[in-house]
């Protein structure tokens, strides 16, 4: 699903709260801990908006504050700075912590790695216990509603089980059931399969991206890669800052760390449809990844040259002079939209891509595939 | 004690089969593993949560039982099939031969930084003492923390307990050191150091490693580093022998004066990022599966 | 907000704001000191966490208090009591006897069988603080020489203890029945004839032997026998004080010695009223303080067991808390005796901790108890000391106790698995032991949790729907199983015995009352001489507010066996048969008829001499010098004090006294019935037939001796109620800190149920109903157990006190003050728990490890 409308890059731009898609809406969110050694920022100003019907996975290093992150969404844990707004509510101003879980329980389905079920009550009853909780639904209501939950997630069979006496993947199955007893329109999860075999974490994913057809959005921690390739948006976390989606996918392969050195020092450029932004024969000094719009490369310019490649948002250039150094062997210009390009300094870059052997690989394969594009037409030429 | 088949490696696990009886039937997490590591090697096991790495540490600590197969352990003379001692042998033996690092920490909050180093050797009573308590502070000093040595573990931060957990770990100078995810709950910077810290074992004190991570990106800097998934081994990854591995300190018995270790240590542990990087590997990879 | 895991989070690490470790450093011990790391471990573990220790050393100390207490004052008391008695050499045989002089005297000296011997002549008189209102009445003891004293010794206290003429000399029991009496003051004695003498109080004595057996007797005074003609008395003797030459300890020696003396006097002419015979080495009531001790030292016993669970549950806690450090001590090298023996020695701490409070603190209350016990009796202790089987009493308690308490967990965490220890894996419940089996899974159930999910599926099922935040209270409840068991132990055992004790208390009364039956009479007037039936009922008539009155005789006699020896003193009262004023509980036969001739009700007690007897039997018995046969015509109820209890008809008894139409005892009936207008009546009465020149021996309420008495089984209740509060206290100690071990452990569920919705007042809602469900069962076992223990404890008090057993009565009034105080009781005991709970924050408790 995509949302319908183009979004403002995350992590960059600062944005409109009162947005009308925006479901989540955080701005400058600091998180600060202070204990005995010290204080310790674990978020460092994060600017963040996910829209309705979003899958979103954020992903981060163990430390990196995603579960921080997280618990700023759920209201669990109160940011040192900054403003959480979700469903139109602000969260945290002039707000107790009881009434905080008030509003969670009827506003949002919370998913967490362990600890999920009360152990003394059966799963439907652990089901129905939000409800009560949040006073969803008529009280005779419940059992049924709760019923219907188990359904949805197959343990209908299992209702009057205690917890332990289902698998663990069950287990987080009737906790998803439970999320969703009270109809939240945003369902957040702490590394749902954190603990699960791969064949349950596959289960669970498959009724995320089922919940999320359906129009919920939905909030995902994890720290496995693979799960990130079937949400709609994946936001990476690294010591306390987002790194910019572009950045990440350009270069999946580099270390998080590195990618907030470029997150923090690219340059943002715009360019009207059609300018030119990298001539031929240049020294090229940067490197660039498309933010938005897309980009033609060239042969050359003027009307003699010819389309080499058409590369779209995510995508980079300049890659090939900075590894083999020299001068730009084609010339790229703005698509027929307006262009934003992000840039990165060489010297930064090559260092970068000194430490990461995997993106040099990876790159490397990049610029051969495209040489060998760019050598067929200049053959063919 | 039994000391079959005495074997050149230091730690082999023969078959090492592990099976848990959960509520939704039995659980393969170790499904036949044999491996071999030697002296001086850092082994660095990655998978997915769940693909059965921190159970196989498990089996190599002995502090699981084994539901079959065998763990050979080849140190300090004597060969050891673990999984035969009972539970209080395997302790002691543990105690002696095996410093274990967990992602937690794990340390005893009630008792100063010196006083939870010195308590392997208290336990196992390898030492004297007085001379625990030099040896104590020495290995705080390795680890760079020898002015909080009267600290409580609540009043520094996790990557300096971190720092103590591996310093207890050497407490008692075994040959063998077994992390699981160490740096799993620190900052990137502070677990880089503390990644630092090991390398610095392996390489100039001659230890032992198996590490557990999940972090994938740490994969280049064991001398081989193999992935576990579904409770089998299905890529291992050899590299070229590190620099060689010269043993200085901290020897039984030539615990040495405190100045020169010290300033031994400081040189060892800056000296490192220049000597790590500067190895570039040569990677020879071999398909498992 | 950080507040909440942080102070429970001080169960494992030093506060911040302590000072030795403000900086983070601890300076201390180890610069002189090299502790093994494992010692300081479990010195920390026993200083760091104050509140926990002192939970645990006072619950070991209150066990050791309360055994050394009370094992320290029985042992005091029965060893003092006796050896004080003794050592004032207390007569074996004490006679009551009409008029005498010195010959017959030194005819009693002179018998071989007699080793001391001493006369007194002992009469009552009213005395009052020159200046006040209230009289009271004293027993006055003529001595004919005080330097001669032999028998019953005076112990001298203050001032004088050998008194001039028209001087006195006070028993110390006197102070407390005369407000502001001093040494030097005179005191305002009220002769018969109403005419008041004032004489200076020169001294203070005691006397431990005179009316030892009797804790309700009248003071006593003392003069010498030359001050008897100023008080108007004749100056002869009427007592005798004698011991016998042998075997004191030896009540039937005694016996016989004393029927003899009494028989050979007889024969010589003189009259023996009263004969009360005791041995040497045993206090008159050494057997009811011994039965009330009893009671004490099962209470203390019981405050042991109950101590005992508190502390299982408190180490049980704390060893689930420490098994991470288990798990770290485990893999850094402790082997499992290592570990053991740590935790062994850190019980052993808490042990020796608490016997350093309790037992001093013991050994003070033991023989505070002890000196409360023996000026009550008026006997004396030897002085304060330690008791060496309380103290070796105290430290086997205080060391086995919480040694025993501790074991099983201690062996039990000993034994736990690094991997399990560390795996966080430690909030699981305890080990399933039976039933209930999930075929599916091979996962076994405890068979109550099964049951409990079958039955609410059953309501369920029939649309009775349980509101789930209560299903977790009632699934919680049961969750810990043995900590359940404990905690039920301690606030059921509390809980029934304060039940009982109310039971008891409400039994005692209605006896009581079942005895004021017999005491029917507002007013009652003893007159020193007799008195015409009409002329009196002239007079009383004439005082406002006064009925009726009736004249009532009384004799006193002896109950003999079937030998003619004297078995106990028996008193015969003799109300007219139609009488309104006595109300006899019958347990077989009729009352008294007025044609009723030489024929008596008896009471109960007479079935202790004759197990056989029915109405109809006939009993020996000895009335104005002359043996005689009786016939039993009815038995009935009744507390005897001082001897049998008859009842014959007015009718024959004045004829066989020869007092027709006369009596010494008048009974009267008043407008109105209680107690404060009895009091008014008497003193007008007893004033108005003074100045009338009636010899007034003393008026008074007719119910005051009856209150007396209820006093005094008040001040028995109030001791019991002291120690059910004791045990209710224990109980609900335990019950807070099971509620704190519960929410401890649950504070990741809380998290969850927070993280789901729960606000504060559903989050307390949850702990508290926990609570009250524990303390509503408790209630339930405690109604059932109250039952055993109410008549466990009415028979032990009436024993000690009736010397008969009594019917229990059952009043509804414990189990209603029982039912609110465990519900409040464990609400309280859940609301601090429960706070902590809501003031958790969710990151600080899924965080919480």
């Amino acid at each position: 699903m995509t949302p319908p409308r183009a979004r403002p890059k995350a992590g960059l731009a600062i944005h409109d709260m009162s947005h009308p898609d925006a479901m989540i809406d955080m701005h400058g969110i600091v998180k600060t801990f202070k204990n005995a050694a010290g204080e310790f920022t674990v978020l460092k100003g994060i600017d963040l908006t996910i829209y309705r019907g979003e899958f979103v996975s954020i992903v981060g290093k163990s430390g990196s504050g995603k579960s921080t992150l997280l618990n700023m969404i759920t209201g669990i844990d109160h940011p040192t700075a900054g403003k959480v707004v979700i469903g139109g509510t602000d969260i945290y101003t002039g707000v107790t912590e009881s009434q905080r879980s008030r509003w969670r329980g009827r506003n949002l389905g919370i998913v967490f790695q362990f600890f999920q079920l009360l152990p003394m009550l059966t799963l439907v009853e652990n089901v129905m216990l939000s409800m009560d909780y949040a006073e969803m639904h008529d009280f005779d209501e419940r059992p049924e509603r709760a019923m219907e939950m188990l359904k949805l997630v197959g343990l209908e069979k299992f209702a009057n089980k205690l917890p332990v006496l289902v698998s663990t993947g069950q287990q987080q199955l009737a906790a998803i059931a439970r999320a969703l007893a009270c109809d939240p329109p945003l369902l957040v999860a702490d590394e749902p399969t954190g603990n699960l075999d791969s064949k349950s974490a596959d289960a669970i994913i498959d009724l995320f991206e089922e919940l999320s057809r359906r129009g919920k959005t939905i909030v995902m921690v994890t720290h496995d890669p693979s799960l990130t390739s079937r949400t709609t948006r994946n936001i990476i976390i690294s010591d306390g800052e987002l790194i910019d989606e572009t950045v990440s996918r350009a270069l999946p392969l580099l270390r998080h760390r590195h990618m907030l050195e470029i997150t923090k020092n690219a340059r943002r450029e715009s360019f009207q449809p059609h300018e030119v932004i990298l001539e031929c024969n240049q020294h090229v000094e940067d490197l660039y990844m498309i933010a938005n719009g897309s980009v033609d490369v060239m042969t050359g310019n003027g009307s003699r040259s010819r389309v080499l490649a058409h590369l779209e948002a995510n995508d980079l250039f300049g890659e090939i002079e900075l590894l083999r150094g020299g001068k730009s062997i084609a010339c790229v210009q703005a698509g027929n939209k307006p262009v934003e390009v992000l840039a990165f300094p060489r010297a930064d870059f090559l260092r970068i891509v000194e430490e990461s052997p995997i993106t040099a690989e990876a790159l490397g394969k990049i610029v051969q595939s495209r040489l060998e594009e760019h050598k067929k037409v200049i053959r063919k030429k | 004690m039994p000391t079959q088949n005495p074997s050149q490696s230091l730690i082999e696990l023969r078959g090492v089969v592990k099976v848990y009886s959960t509520a939704a039937g039995e659980f393969n997490a170790l499904r036949g593993i044999n491996l071999q590591v030697g002296t001086h090697e850092f082994v660095g096991i990655v998978g997915k949560s769940g693909a059965g790495k921190s159970t196989l540490l498990n089996m190599i600590t002995g502090v699981d039982e084994i539901t079959s197969g065998e763990v050979i352990v080849n140190s300090n003379g004597g060969a050891v099939s673990i999984h035969d001692l009972d539970e209080d042998s395997i302790a002691l033996w543990r105690g002696k031969n095996l410093g274990i690092v967990y992602q937690s920490f794990q340390l005893l909050p009630m008792l100063t930084l010196v006083e939870n180093i010195t308590l392997p050797m208290d336990l196992c009573g390898v030492f004297k003492p007085k001379e625990s308590r030099e040896r104590a502070m020495d290995l705080l000093r390795l680890v760079e923390l020898e002015e909080h040595a009267n600290k409580l573990p609540a009043f520094i931060s996790g990557g300096q307990q971190q720092r103590v957990a591996i310093a207890r770990a050497l407490a008692n100078d075994p040959p063998i050191l077994v992390a699981d995810e160490p740096t799993g709950s620190l900052d990137s910077i502070t677990a880089d150091h503390i990644f630092d810290v090991f390398e610095h074992l392996v390489t100039d004190q001659g230890k032992t490693i198996i590490m557990v991570t999940h972090d994938n990106s740490l994969a280049p800097r064991f001398s081989r580093h193999l992935t576990i998934a579904d409770g089998e081994i299905v890529d291992e990854v050899v590299r070229a022998a590190r620099a060689g591995a010269a043993p200085s300190w901290p020897g039984r018995g030539r615990a040495g004066t405190g100045e020169r270790s010290a300033a031994q240590s400081k040189d060892s542990v800056l000296g490192l990022r220049t000597s790590s990087s500067a190895q570039r590997e040569v990677t020879k990879r071999r398909r498992t599966k | 907000m950080t507040n909440g895991v942080q102070r429970l989070q001080t169960l494992e690490t030093p506060k911040q704001g302590d000072p030795s470790t403000s900086s983070g450093y601890r300076f201390g011990l180890h610069k002189q000191i090299i502790m093994k790391p494992r010692w300081r471990k479990v010195f920390h573990d026993l200083i760091d966490n104050k509140a926990r220790t002192l939970l645990v050393v006072f619950s070991i100390a209150v066990g050791v208090f309360s055994i050394g207490v009370i094992a320290g004052a029985y042992e005091i008391i029965s060893n003092d009591m006796s050896a004080s008695y003794a050592a004032n050499i207390p007569a074996n045989i004490e006679l009551r006897m009409a008029d005498f002089d010195e010959d017959v005297l030194t005819s009693i000296r002179n018998d071989q069988n007699i080793d001391l011997a001493e006369a007194r002549r002992v009469f009552s008189i009213r005395v009052r603080v020159p200046g006040t209102q209230s009289w009271t009445t004293l027993d006055m003891v003529a001595f004919d020489d005080f330097e001669a004293n032999t028998v019953n010794l005076l112990v001298p206290l203050e001032g004088e203890s050998v008194p001039q003429k028209r001087e006195i000399v006070l028993e110390q029991d006197a102070l407390n029945h005369i407000q502001g009496v001093q040494v030097g003051q005179p005191l305002e004695f009220q002769l018969p004839d109403g005419s008041i003498k004032t004489m200076p109080v020169v001294g203070i004595v005691q006397d431990t032997a005179t009316g030892a057996g009797d804790f309700l007797a009248a003071p006593y005074a003392y003069v010498t026998l030359n001050t008897l003609q100023y008080l108007g008395q004749a100056d002869r003797f009427n007592r005798v004080y004698a011991t016998t030459a042998s075997g004191g300890d030896d009540i039937f020696h005694v016996r016989e010695v004393g029927a003899a003396l009494k028989d050979k006097l007889e024969k010589n002419g003189s009259i023996v009223i009263r004969t009360r015979f005791s041995m040497t080495h045993e206090h008159p009531l050494a057997d009811t303080v011994n039965a009330i001790l009893g009671i004490l030292m099962a209470l203390g016993i019981l405050i042991v067991f109950l101590s005992s669970s508190l502390i299982a549950n408190t180490l049980n806690a704390l060893l689930n808390q420490h098994l991470r450090h288990i798990g770290v001590i485990k893999l850094v090298g402790g082997q499992r005796r290592q570990v053991f023996i740590m935790y062994l020695t850190l019980i052993m701490a808490f042990g020796v901790l608490a016997l350093l409070v309790a037992v001093p603190l013991g050994g003070q209350g033991a023989y505070g108890l002890a000196l409360f016990i023996s000026s009550e009796l008026n006997f004396n202790l030897l002085g304060y000391r330690l008791v060496p089987i309380a103290f070796a009493i105290q430290i086997a308690v205080g060391l086995l106790v919480p040694l025993v308490a501790g074991l099983a967990p201690v062996i039990n965490g000993s034994r736990i698995t690094v991997l399990r220890a560390l795996s966080g894996d430690l909030a699981q419940d305890e080990n399933q032991s039976s039933a209930g089996h999930d075929a599916e899974s091979g996962i076994r159930i405890h068979w109550l949790d099964w049951m409990q999910i079958r039955f609410t599926r059953m309501l369920a099922k029939r649309g009775i729907h349980i509101p789930r935040p209560f299903v977790i209270s009632l699934r919680n409840t049961f969750r810990r199983k043995g900590r359940l068991a404990l905690t039920l132990f301690t606030l059921t055992m509390g809980g029934a015995i304060f039940i009982a004790v109310f039971n008891v208390r409400t039994t005692l009364h209605d006896y009581i009352g079942q005895i004021g039956k017999y005491f029917v009479a507002d007013v009652s007037i003893d007159f020193d001489s007799p008195y015409r039936l009409r002329e009196i009922e002239q007079k009383v008539l004439q005082v406002d507010g006064v009925e009726r009155v009736e004249g009532w005789q009384f004799v006193s006699g002896e109950l003999l066996d079937e030998n003619g020896e004297v078995l106990e003193n028996l008193n015969i009262f003799a109300p007219p048969a139609e009488s309104k004023l006595i109300e006899p509980i019958l347990t077989a036969g009729r009352w008294v008829l007025p044609d009723d001739e030489r024929k008596f009700a008896v009471s109960e007690a007479t079935l202790g001499y004759f197990p056989d007897l029915k109405p109809g039997d006939y009993l020996p018995i000895e009335v104005n010098g002359q043996k005689e046969t009786w016939q039993v015509v009815g038995i009935f109820k009744f507390v005897d004090r001082e001897g049998m209890l008859a009842y014959a008809p007015y009718e024959y008894v004045s004829r066989m006294n020869n007092l027709a139409n006369q009596a010494y005892m008048f009974r009267l009936v008043t407008e109105q019935h209680n107690r404060p207008y009895q009091d008014e009546k008497a003193e007008e009465l007893d004033a108005f037939l003074r100045t009338e020149g009636y010899n007034v021996h003393q008026s008074e309420a007719g119910s005051a001796s009856l209150d007396t008495a209820v006093e005094s089984l008040d001040t028995l209740v109030v001791f019991l109620l002291i120690m059910a509060i004791l045990t209710a206290i224990v109980g609900s100690m335990g019950l807070t800190g099971t509620m704190g071990m519960n929410v401890l452990e649950r504070t990741r569920e809380i998290g969850i149920t927070r993280a789901i919705g729960a606000d504060d007042r559903a989050v307390m809602r949850t702990v508290i109903a926990e609570g009250v469900v524990i303390g509503m069962i408790s209630f339930a076992l405690a109604i059932i157990l109250s039952i055993p223990f109410t008549y466990l404890l009415s028979t032990i008090v009436s024993l000690a006190v009736f010397e008969t057993p009594i019917d229990v009565v059952f009043t509804y009034l414990g189990y209603a003050i029982w039912l609110g105080l465990v519900l409040a009781l464990s609400a309280v005991a859940s609301i601090l728990p429960a706070r902590n709970a809501a003031r958790l924050t969710i990151r600080e408790v899924l965080a919480y490890e």
